[in-house]
Formats: structure tokens, C-alpha cells, sequence
């Protein structure tokens, strides 16, 4: 299926939740040039999760992970899925972009709909100090157990490097 | 899943347990810390606790120029230290619209094989230690060596290589490196029977990697594993093959599964044997077609490194880069800002990243002395548990180190061997 079929079906589908989307072609191969493609959307995050039910309904996707920053007034997290894979150059990247503004920090979970993203949702939790509902565990995972830390966020106000600071000077204690 | 708390039955005829294990862990050398529960020898629930190898690196590289960050890139992991620059590469290339000369293309992916070639047979040597078979650690970890030697003369380093450059490759293979690269190929392809008979018709190794640590493949698609974690359980996924990119666009690259042994899959700690083992035979034919098709002509579209820093600052975008690590797929997302020297944002992803949460039902059903080989058989980049502390009902608490864990595991070898 190639990226405008792809896209087709998202617009006939979700109509205007779907805000904005873009098809990158890269040519790829020394000798003999073919393409591949990277695709990105943009949703709300009211719509988010009705976007990625029918990515998961009809394109059987990958998540590779989600990627996020701080812009702004909003989180900006993108969704790194993949789609086609198990065939020679059938696959595209499938980034669907989603903000939450920073005041108010609630976006849907997704684990329902493809589990395998658990890992990648605890940590833009954590990290970005997202309330994420319905993930099945919301415990921290890759920083310690019981931090209130979120390193990522421009909120975090220098607590991210008290912290270390004080881990650093505990480690080199002279015991 | 999520265990707070010990399920006992005491007076019973079994009692169940939770035992952590690590973060120093039993089988490898980074920290991770595991909590099994235990009904009798049986592996009934385990909830698993990363993190304590963090060490900032994308933030630290968010306050670096990129080139800066590309050296840093490639100490995010010892033995895949290619995997992540050619993905981090790429995802700068594509943001800034670099292109990349073929020959540079070629050399990349050569040395990236070369990677799966010595890190496959590391794992290969990991794998029978944990089953109690040194023999055959020695032996793969000896011929691994000729790898070795061989990346550290095209490169001059047995790790982190220091090859790619945004826009092409730091050094060229020239023409008279070619016969040792053959000669050291040639030298695998006689040694792989052998590594094939040795590894998957040993008796003993079947009997201890046989149904132990399935995948299903409805499990390995929901839960977005990679690599051969994934292939083992016959998903035919492979960023080489599902989305070429460097050299591979100019192959036909087809996903390794059990099937192209007549096996079929199921995941467990065999089928990945299989897997890696067949993986090293692709990678032999992938570089000898890089070495028979090298282009001609530069390595670098922009050679001198204070035009490729200003290119870079004043390149505006997002990119991704992927790329098919010996462990899985590694991907990097970066977004550029014109004017600025370091990326407005940069996320790394490690396939043991993805492979995290297959370990679930690997584990599941599975014995206490098949710990260290289900947890070694996703190939882990965090590893090795000095000991073991178990607390029993009466909040008792003994120790078991290493050294007892590779003693249960190799007792269970010889007792299924009779």
C-alpha cells in the first residue's frame, strides 16, 4: 500500500481529526534508486487515541517509540510507529504527532490498542510528568523508584540537577 | 506486570516466593533488577526494573554541536557502536538534507555487518557459558577474534570504530585492506557448519533451549519486539528488508526466521540460536557483495569539518534514522533549529529498549535455573548480577551469587542429560 492509499484511508475515516499530514520521499539504493517514505499527522489529543485505533485496525503497525519535547505552551510527543513491515521496501515510517498542553498534562494511553508501548509511555510519564490514563503501570522505570522528578520538563526548575548533584556527592563518599 | 507483594501458602506443599534478582544481574554485565514469582521452581510472575545504568545521555547531547554528540552517539553501547552513529547519522542527514557519496554508503554497511558478525558470536559464547558449556564459549569467543582483528584494520579500533561522519564515512577501505577482509570472511564461512552442528545438535544444548523462553508470534508483534527476539518467533521483521537504506537498498535482503531452517518457530531460546547463526551467514554474503560492488569516488560530500558544522547550523527539520542492529531495530529522531549548534530535540531507542516487555512471557512457566539463559536470549545491553537475595515467608533472607546461579543452571543440564 503506498502512502497516499495509506493517508486516503486515515481522511475517509477520521475526517478532520486528522489536522495535518505530510509525505516525505526519499530515494534510496546506489544502483538502482527506489523510494521509501516517512509520513507524519498531526492530531488533537482529544482524537488521538480514535487515530491510533485505526492505524492498529487497518496497518498492523510497529512502535518504535515516542520521542517528545517541551514547545512552548504544550508537550509535543510524536508516536514513531511503522507500517508494511515484513516485505521488501513495504514499509513506511508513521509519525503521528500529538500536543498536551503543559497545564494540563493528560493524554490517553494506548496499551490497550498495541501493549508493546507500555515501555515507551512510563517514560514520557516520568520524564514529562504526563498523566497517562489507563496505562496499566504507572510506575516510574527508568528513573528511580518513588522520584517525583521529570528531567524533561522545563518545569523541573533545576530540581533534575539538585538531585544529581547530591547522587554524585553521596557516590563519592569516602566510606 | 506489577508485584508488590509475596504470595505464600504456608503449611502447604509448596510456598511461593518472590525473588529479586539484580540489578546486579545473573547472567551478563549490565544492571537490571528482575522480581520473580516463584510457585515451587516455577516462574509464576516477574516484573522488571531498568534503569539503573541511566546516564542522561540525550540530555547531554542536547547541549553538545552534533559532532560533539556523534562521538558520544557511539559510546551509547560498547558492542553495537556502529549501530547507533549510522542510525544518528541518518536521522541527521535526513533532517539537514545531507546526502551521503555510495562508496561511503558501501563502507558503512560493511562494518556494520561486521558488527553483527562478532556480536552474534559473542552472544553465541554467552549462551553456552550460561548452559555450562565453556568448551564452546572458548571456542566461539576465539574465533570472534578474527572479526575483531579485522575491524581493527580497516578502522584502527576493535570498538567504536569512529567511521561515520555526517555526509559519508571518516576513513576509505582502500583497495590493498580488500584481500584481508576476503580472507577473514572465507575463514567464517569454513567454521559455520561446524558452529551449526556444535550449536544446534548438541543434545544437551537442545534439551536446555528447547520450549524454554517462547515467543509466540502474536506476542512478539503486540508487544513491538525486534531483532532476532522477534524473528525467532516468526515475524519476519527486518529494517533491512522492510525499509532498505546505505547498501542494503541495493540487496534483496530477506528476514532470517527458523523457518529457512525447516524449523518451526516458536521463539524459544533455540529458535533464536538458530536465528543469530544464520545471521552471521547473511552478513558474510552482505559484505562480500559490498566488497565486489564498492563504488568508486569520495567518502564525505563535505569534507572539511567547519563547513559541515556550519552546514549543520544552518540546516532547519526533523529526521528519522533506523537501522538493523545485531540486537534489533535502533531508531533516532532529531529536530534541528537554524542557528542553533545542538539539536532542539533528540531521542535515542535501543532495541533491548523494545525487547523489554517480551521478556514477560519468555520467563513465564519457565524454572528458576532457566533464569540466566532466557534472560541472556534477547541478547540484553544490560547485564551481570554479582548475586541473588531470596526472602522467604518469615521475611528470611540468604544470598545466592553468581557463581550458585551458573551452578543450578548447569546442574539442570546434567540432570536432563541423565
Amino acid at each position: 500500500m503506498n502512502p497516499e492509499q495509506i493517508l486516503s484511508s486515515f481522511r475517509e475515516a477520521l475526517g478532520e481529526k486528522v489536522l495535518e499530514d505530510r509525505t516525505i520521499e526519499r530515494s534510496v539504493g546506489v544502483l538502482k534508486s527506489k523510494p521509501v517514505y516517512d509520513i507524519w499527522l498531526v492530531v488533537g489529543r482529544d482524537d488521538f487515541h480514535d487515530v491510533v485505533a485505526h492505524l492498529c485496525a487497518k496497518f498492523d503497525p510497529h512502535l518504535s517509540v515516542i520521542s517528545g519535547e517541551e514547545i512552548g505552551n504544550d508537550v509535543a510527543l510524536n508516536y514513531h510507529f511503522s507500517t508494511g513491515w515484513g516485505e521488501h521496501y513495504g514499509e513506511a515510517t508513521f509519525t503521528i504527532r500529538t500536543l498536551v498542553p503543559i497545564d494540563d498534562r493528560r493524554l490517553p494511553s494506548i496499551c490497550d490498542l498495541l501493549p508493546g508501548a507500555q515501555t515507551s509511555e512510563r517514560e514520557k510519564r516520568e520524564f514529562f510528568g504526563l498523566e497517562i490514563e489507563g496505562i496499566p503501570d504507572d510506575r516510574n522505570i527508568f528513573l528511580p523508584e518513588g522520584s517525583t522528578l521529570h528531567p524533561w520538563s522545563k518545569e523541573d526548575d533545576g530540581g533534575t540537577s539538585k538531585e544529581l548533584k547530591r547522587l554524585v556527592k553521596w557516590e563519592a563518599r569516602d566510606e | 506486570m506489577n508485584n508488590q507483594s509475596i504470595k505464600l501458602e504456608v503449611g502447604g506443599s509448596t510456598a511461593c516466593y518472590t525473588v529479586p534478582v539484580g540489578p546486579v544481574h545473573p547472567a551478563l554485565k549490565e544492571p537490571i533488577r528482575f522480581h520473580f514469582d516463584l510457585d515451587g521452581e516455577q516462574i509464576v510472575g516477574v516484573d522488571i526494573k531498568p534503569g539503573f545504568a541511566h546516564r542522561g545521555i540525550e540530555y547531554m547531547g542536547m547541549r553538545r554541536n552534533l559532532i560533539q554528540t556523534l562521538y558520544l552517539s557511539e559510546r551509547i553501547c560498547g558492542i553495537c557502536s556502529i549501530s547507533h552513529p549510522l542510525a544518528f547519522t541518518q536521522a541527521v542527514e535526513n533532517a539537514a538534507g545531507i546526502a551521503v557519496p555510495p562508496r561511503a554508503q558501501y563502507i558503512r554497511t560493511i562494518i556494520g555487518e561486521l558488527e553483527r558478525i562478532h556480536s552474534h558470536i559473542l552472544w553465541a559464547g554467552v549462551g553456552a557459558h550460561e548452559l555450562g558449556f565453556d568448551t564452546l564459549l572458548h571456542l566461539t569467543w576465539n574465533v570472534r577474534e578474527k572479526c575483531m582483528d579485522l575491524l581493527e584494520e580497516l578502522t584502527g579500533n576493535r570498538v567504536d570504530y569512529a567511521i561515520p561522519i555526517f555526509g559519508g564515512v571518516r576513513r576509505d577501505i582502500p583497495a590493498e585492506k580488500a584481500p584481508l577482509a576476503v580472507e577473514a570472511l572465507g575463514y567464517y564461512k569454513g567454521l559455520l557448519d561446524q558452529l551449526v552442528d556444535t550449536f544446534l545438535h548438541d543434545k544437551s544444548i537442545e534439551m536446555r533451549t528447547r520450549g524454554i523462553g517462547a515467543l509466540t508470534y502474536d506476542q512478539a508483534v503486540e508487544l513491538c519486539a525486534v531483532g532476532p527476539v522477534t524473528r525467532a518467533a516468526g515475524v519476519p521483521k527486518d529494517v533491512r528488508q522492510d525499509m532498505p537504506y546505505l547498501a542494503y537498498a541495493d540487496m534483496d535482503i530477506k528476514a532470517i526466521t527458523p523457518r529457512d531452517l525447516g524449523v518451526e518457530p516458536t521463539g524459544d531460546v533455540y529458535d533464536n540460536i538458530i536465528v543469530r547463526l544464520l545471521e552471521v551467514a547473511q552478513s558474510i554474503e552482505i559484505i562480500e557483495f559490498c566488497l565486489e560492488n564498492l563504488p568508486e569516488g569520495e567518502i564525505t560530500s563535505i569534507p572539511k569539518v567547519p563547513a559541515l558544522l556550519a552546514a549543520l547550523k544552518n540546516a532547519e527539520g526533523e529526521g528519522i534514522g533506523r537501522h538493523e542492529a545485531p540486537r534489533g531495530e535502533v531508531i533516532h529522531y532529531v529536530r534541528l533549529v537554524e542557528g542553533q549548534d545542538e539539536m532542539a530535540a533528540w531521542k535515542v531507542k535501543a532495541p533491548t529498549y523494545s525487547n523489554l516487555m517480551s521478556w514477560v512471557p519468555k520467563f513465564l512457566g519457565d524454572e528458576v535455573a532457566d533464569i540466566p539463559i532466557i534472560a541472556a536470549s534477547i541478547d540484553p545491553c544490560m547485564c551481570c548480577m554479582d548475586r541473588v537475595h531470596i526472602a522467604d515467608e518469615t521475611g528470611t533472607t540468604s544470598e545466592k551469587t553468581k557463581a550458585e546461579l551458573v551452578r543450578l543452571s548447569r546442574e539442570k543440564t546434567r540432570r536432563i542429560c541423565g
